[in-house]
């Protein structure tokens, strides 16, 4: 929350629950950003985007929206959002904020030869909470008058990408990738798709929970894997490159929905006493339950 | 759009299942919370649009208009599922 405040971003989450609700949660956690509550998901209506697999008639589940972030300017201009299929998956607070600010991933520049490709590897994080995306980033500074490709390409040719090995328990999510101009070449008359300058690409990876190449019992992760490309200038292209990569980060866990206290559990908060009011209110027999 | 339900995945080891990218859940995929939808579904207003008004109670009994509330700055805007649960 403090890089949000120093950015001058603002940090709303909305659900269909009690105001009160909010209020025990926000106490619980120590939460500093706007809750909001929405307990007829009439905002959630109105975005369009109520979960309608949910029937009317199943009362604690119905009102859920699909949920997602927006992100939006100065003027509220809608300048970014991220859904995802899985409830499961969200961005990173890293993702949201770069997203909001406009910027890159910072990556520290480092000395080479002007005519040389320098390749640079990264994680947007230092942890990996089941659920929370992080984003690998690479860096691919070309040289002047040269270019790398974005796929699809004919043979012979690679196309610059990141590519994961089979980490058990890791998904990899949309590639984010920069813009592309297309070039025709000379020869085959192919037109291909080609990155301008230097490239930074983007590829959104979560944890699930199946045993995956775990160390130290579980709490850190291992995301392994090699970035590729091949660069060519307007004469001849060099030989296809990659770069293996290896981050070793701490697993984590984001904080749990709680529904009373337990092992892993925030006790603070009585979510078992706002559970059953929702059921209650929904059912139309709202009797006070719990209080 | 017609938007369809994900049952992709089954029970795992213990009172639990798993869902079609191996995450871990009480109930089993397709029921309950654990609706979510496979292909297109809809995902509200589009980029390049004025994120449509937001007014709402916040957790602390204030009702608040996210665009006045904002007073003129950037803001992420989570749609998420429940504080309780």
């Amino acid at each position: 929350m403090d890089a949000y405040r120093a950015a001058g971003v603002r940090l709303y989450a909305l659900s269909y629950d009690e105001p009160d609700a909010l209020a025990d949660y926000a106490e619980a956690h120590g939460t500093t950003f706007t809750l909001l509550s929405d307990p007829d998901s009439e905002v959630i209506r109105s975005f369009g985007i109520l979960n309608t697999l949910i029937p009317p008639d199943d009362h604690p589940w119905y009102g859920l929206p699909f949920p997602g972030s927006y992100v939006v300017d100065a003027d509220g201009i809608v300048v970014a959002k991220f859904f995802e299929h899985n409830f499961a998956i969200r961005p990173g607070p890293e993702q949201l904020l770069a997203a909001a600010l406009g910027t890159e991933f910072d990556v520290p520049e480092i000395e080479r030869p002007p005519d040389r490709m320098s390749v640079d590897v990264a994680i947007d994080g230092d942890r990996l909470p089941m659920g929370v995306t992080r984003q690998i980033v690479a860096t691919f500074r070309v040289p002047e008058g040269q270019h790398l490709y974005s796929e699809p390409v004919p043979d012979g040719l690679v196309a610059a990408a990141i590519e994961l090995d089979d980490n058990d328990g890791i998904l990899s999510y949309e590639p984010v990738m920069p813009p592309t101009s297309p070039l025709t070449l000379s020869g085959s008359g192919d037109t291909l798709a080609v990155y301008e300058g230097d490239v930074v690409l983007r590829l959104p990876v979560a944890q699930n929970a199946r045993n995956m190449q775990k160390d130290d019992d579980g709490r850190f992760v291992t995301i392994s894997g090699l970035v590729r490309w091949q660069a060519c200038d307007d004469v001849e292209c060099f030989l296809p490159e990659s770069m293996p990569f290896s981050f070793r980060v701490e697993a984590g866990f984001p904080v749990l929905g709680d529904m009373g206290p337990g092992v892993g559990r925030v006790p603070a908060m009585n979510g078992a006493h706002h559970f059953q009011r929702l059921i209650d209110r929904r059912a139309g027999t709202d009797s006070g339950a719990g209080e | 759009m017609e938007i369809e339900l994900d049952t992709r995945g089954g029970p795992t080891s213990g009172p639990y299942y798993e869902d079609v990218e191996g995450f871990n859940m009480p109930e089993a995929p397709g029921h309950g919370s654990r609706r979510i939808p496979r292909g297109d579904f809809p995902t509200g207003p589009e980029v390049g649009t004025r994120l449509p008004d937001i007014v709402a109670t916040d957790h602390t009994g204030r009702q608040l208009d996210l665009h006045d509330d904002r007073d003129g700055q950037p803001a992420v805007v989570v749609f998420y599922r429940s504080a309780v649960w």
